[in-house]
């Protein structure tokens, strides 16, 4: 019954060793250092890249369209599975594009609760980037080092909004919990030993020859291929660029907490590595000084954690069980969903991968008319195309690492 | 009439263990369940996380290769698209029997939230399963509860029997 | 008789709206209300480009141009205007309304931060001219739209399908297309594996996510009537007797007697 010939993909039928010395080898979908089901053709002449394909796809699952089909609050948990290894950067990014759609402000807690778990969100990826990285290249001790404090920071959240990995902790309009009583004392214990812990990966690696042999002035990224290719993120300030959309254009209560942007100019593989963990630091200084404002607004009573537009957002809790109209006006928001204004929105934010937005193009009904995620992982593999030729075999693997790229984001 | 009764089972007794060819074969098969690194989307990030240092796998016997040539069990973390469909099937070929198939989460098993166009409706339509595992995505414990499950299987299962290779049809 | 559903829009609909219902409006402001839009907007129109429609929009500048000049429009604004960053490119399906795509550029200044939108309308068929000469990332963006659209476009180097497989049909995200896909994307999966053939065997998608097969007791525990999982459907089963574990008690928990028990009146205590 079983006919094998059907199995015939379109590149098996190229001749794979041709009359020029070139080869073409094919690296995926399923390569455990390929981050994800990325498939790469690659031309090689000798063991020397001349031409790279990357072929993406096999993770699409059709989000945009079914953002076309869901009202807007439904579509939250599915922004999880997008980057799902910082989900709430997701939650946040498209819960900020509909507050700016029906313009809304949200309460000052609410913030930085927000802005907590955004830091916590960057810290993970981060710390899991440099636990597959180092093990792809080879380096399986700070794996399992990194993913003993990823662990640690996913009992944080966990303990936050009940899940590990795909969070959905953010809702449109703010947060709906607020942080529970061990949550300080926890994120404390844990940024306090997290300068020991990146010394440890630091020491692992920063004088490792092989490491360094694998990473510097490999992969370089020149300023112009990073900003014609719109790569973001850690990609483009380690091309020298020095743009965060953090400090630029700042969301949230970015603009007032202090932090610095690590910029490279060098642009390679090491540049990125240094840059990740610069942005570790930088993180954990943003959560102390959330952890201050937490206190201020405990201090001034500020327990608000939704905002309050009746015609978009439910009420509390509270009212709604005590309260006619809440209870309808919830029902109505739960059934038929939310009517935001007509009109289109770009919202950008800075996720840890690079650039992620959001552009929503609203008719007024309850079903978003167009949703396009822009995910900065997409073009990060598309740079692939012109950054791997001139490179070897080996040389991928590592530059697919610091690309730090997910297929949730890239094929949606 | 005097019983010449040897107890076997005393310390220091005969080096000899008595059992049944299938529990023999069974056991070296239950407990050294190697897996391919099949992590298609979120889930294998919590396969990785299983791996790693908290979970640690490796206890359980389960290693995980990066060849079907080498693995035992397929453990099919996330979404499989029609894209990739046709990969799974040609690498479950490419795997050596005995073989499993642990279906690791909603979209694995039905589709789950992705209700859409692109996303195969469970890899069951494609290759055999032994073990469905829900959630979205399921912890590490629950995978290595998974794991334990098909070693239970494994060790209730006839070692010698003819091998029937497994196909969907 | 069937009730008509139009088939030019496939997507959900809201399936309660009031008559009464005016849509508001997210508000549009004068691009003279911010000096470096303004500026920009001068540039664009010294350079002979019809300027169809511009405001701005949630701090950001929306220009509608013709589609013939997205290549020079780009160019100017990325060497004149400072815009160096083509971060999105995509469309929107506008078929059953106008016949067409919107199709918009969302541009980045890094030195003015400052964002902006190039749009511009295109008939379903009229190709429009591929910009990845200006910007490298329109390569992949360009593809993308060509998967999920159908748009045409001209003098693109590497013009293939990029998220859907080489042999897809149909175009996903326009409107016509439905979410579950259509008959061709229902079997593509068993028809590519193992051949048309073998539809009947492996049986057609479930999509119900609710759905419960009281007689495959392969994949269903059946409830009342436990069976091995993969035996036989047998109608005349005996039905399984429903017994709790407390009936025979638990441990440590004793059985509820009412004689024995006692009933507190004074709430206070």
């Amino acid at each position: 019954m079983q006919n094998t010939n059907r199995l015939r993909p379109f590149f098996e039928n190229i001749t794979f060793d041709r009359d020029d010395n070139e080869l073409v080898l094919n690296f995926g979908p399923q390569h455990p250092s390929a981050h994800g089901q990325l498939r790469l053709m690659l031309h090689l002449q000798q063991e020397q890249i001349v031409k790279a394909h990357p072929d993406i796809g096999y993770l699409h699952r059709g989000m945009e369209k079914m953002a076309e089909n869901m009202i807007y609050n439904e579509f939250m948990p599915t922004t999880d599975r997008m980057d799902y290894i910082a989900s709430s950067s997701n939650n946040y990014g498209f819960a900020l594009a509909v507050e700016k759609l029906i313009g809304l402000e949200v309460p000052r807690r609410a913030k930085v609760i927000r802005m907590m778990l955004l830091e916590l969100n960057r810290l993970m990826s981060h710390i899991f980037w440099l636990a597959t990285t180092a093990l792809d290249v080879g380096a399986m001790t700070v794996f399992l080092y990194a993913f003993r404090e990823r662990e640690y920071l996913m009992d944080i959240i966990e303990d936050y909004c009940g899940a590990r990995l795909t969070h959905a902790a953010i809702r449109i309009g703010g947060v709906p919990l607020d942080i529970q009583d061990n949550f300080i004392y926890d994120l404390k214990v844990f940024l306090d030993k997290l300068p020991e812990n990146m010394k440890d990966y630091e020491d692992l690696l920063d004088t490792n020859r092989i490491w360094l042999m694998r990473m510097e002035n490999v992969g370089i990224i020149p300023t112009e291929m990073a900003l014609s290719w719109g790569c973001t993120g850690p990609m483009l300030r380690a091309s020298g660029v020095e743009w965060d959309i953090r400090k630029e254009e700042p969301y949230e209560l970015y603009d007032e907490v202090e932090f610095n942007i690590p910029v490279s100019d060098k642009g390679d593989n090491y540049a990125r590595y240094k840059i990740y963990m610069a942005e570790m630091r930088e993180s954990a200084k943003i959560l102390y000084q959330c952890i201050d404002m937490y206190a201020e607004t405990q201090k001034n009573n500020q327990t608000e954690l939704m905002a309050h537009a009746p015609q978009y957002i439910s009420a509390p809790k509270l009212d709604i069980m005590t309260q006619n109209y809440s209870l309808m006006q919830h029902f109505v928001l739960v059934t038929q969903g939310m009517r935001p204004p007509v009109g289109e929105v770009y919202i950008p934010t800075e996720s840890p991968k690079g650039e992620l937005g959001y552009f929503i193009n609203s008719q007024g009904g309850p079903y978003p008319y167009r949703l396009k995620l822009r995910a900065p992982s997409f073009w990060h593999t598309g740079v692939l195309t012109d950054l791997l030729p001139g490179h070897y075999i080996p040389d991928v693997v590592s530059i697919i690492g610091t690309t730090n790229i997910v297929f949730g984001e890239i094929d949606r | 009439m005097a019983q010449h009764q040897v107890n076997y089972m005393q310390d220091g007794g005969l080096p000899v263990a008595l059992t049944s060819i299938d529990k023999l074969v069974n056991w070296g098969r239950s407990n050294s369940l190697w897996a391919l690194t099949y992590g298609l989307a979120c889930c294998g990030i919590e396969m990785m996380a299983s791996g790693a240092s908290r979970y640690d796998f490796d206890r359980f016997g389960t290693i995980f290769r990066a060849s079907p040539r080498q693995a035992d069990i397929m453990i099919v973390a996330g979404t499989l698209t029609k894209k990739h469909a046709e990969f799974i099937k040609r690498l479950y070929d490419q795997m050596t029997e005995p073989k499993w198939v642990i279906s690791m989460g909603s979209c694995a098993n039905t589709g789950g939230m992705f209700n859409t166009y692109a996303t195969v409706q469970g890899v069951d339509r494609v290759i055999p399963v032994d073990l469905y595992l829900p959630g979205c995505a399921p912890r590490p414990e629950s995978l290595q509860y998974a794991v334990m499950l098909l070693q239970k299987k494994i060790r209730s299962q006839k070692a010698i029997k003819t091998q029937k290779p497994k196909r969907l049809m | 008789m069937r009730a008509y559903t139009p088939k030019e829009n496939v997507q959900k609909k809201a399936y309660y709206t009031d008559r009464y219902w005016v849509a508001p409006q997210v508000a549009k402001f004068d691009v003279e209300s911010d000096a470096v839009f303004s500026e920009d907007l001068k540039a664009i129109k010294d350079a002979k480009i019809t300027v169809l429609e511009a405001f701005i929009q949630v701090d950001q500048m929306v220009v509608y141009i013709k589609p013939e000049d997205n290549v020079a429009t780009l160019e100017l604004l990325r060497d004149e205007c400072g815009y160096t960053q083509l971060s999105e490119l995509s469309a929107i399906d506008w078929i059953s309304k106008r016949g067409g795509f919107e199709v918009f550029y969302q541009m980045l200044s890094m030195t003015k931060r400052k964002r902006l939108r190039i749009k511009c309308f295109i008939d379903e068929k009229q190709p429009i001219e591929s910009v990845q000469s200006l910007f490298r990332s329109a390569d992949w963006a360009e593809r993308e739209m060509y998967d999920m659209f159908g748009v045409i476009i001209n003098n693109h180097p590497f013009m293939k399908r990029i998220l859907m497989p080489d042999d897809w049909e149909g175009h996903p995200l326009r409107k016509t297309y439905p979410l579950q896909g259509d008959e061709f994307a229902a079997w593509y999966e068993v028809d590519k594996i193992f051949g048309k053939e073998a539809r009947d065997i492996i049986g057609p998608e479930i999509r119900d996510t609710a759905r419960v097969d009281r007689y495959d007791t392969e994949r269903f525990a059946r409830l009342g009537h436990e069976v091995p999982k993969g035996a036989e459907f047998n109608p005349d089963q005996e039905k399984t007797p429903l017994a709790y574990q407390e009936d025979d008690g638990v441990f440590l928990i004793e059985g509820f007697e009412e004689d024995k028990s006692q009933i507190i009146r004074d709430r206070k205590r």
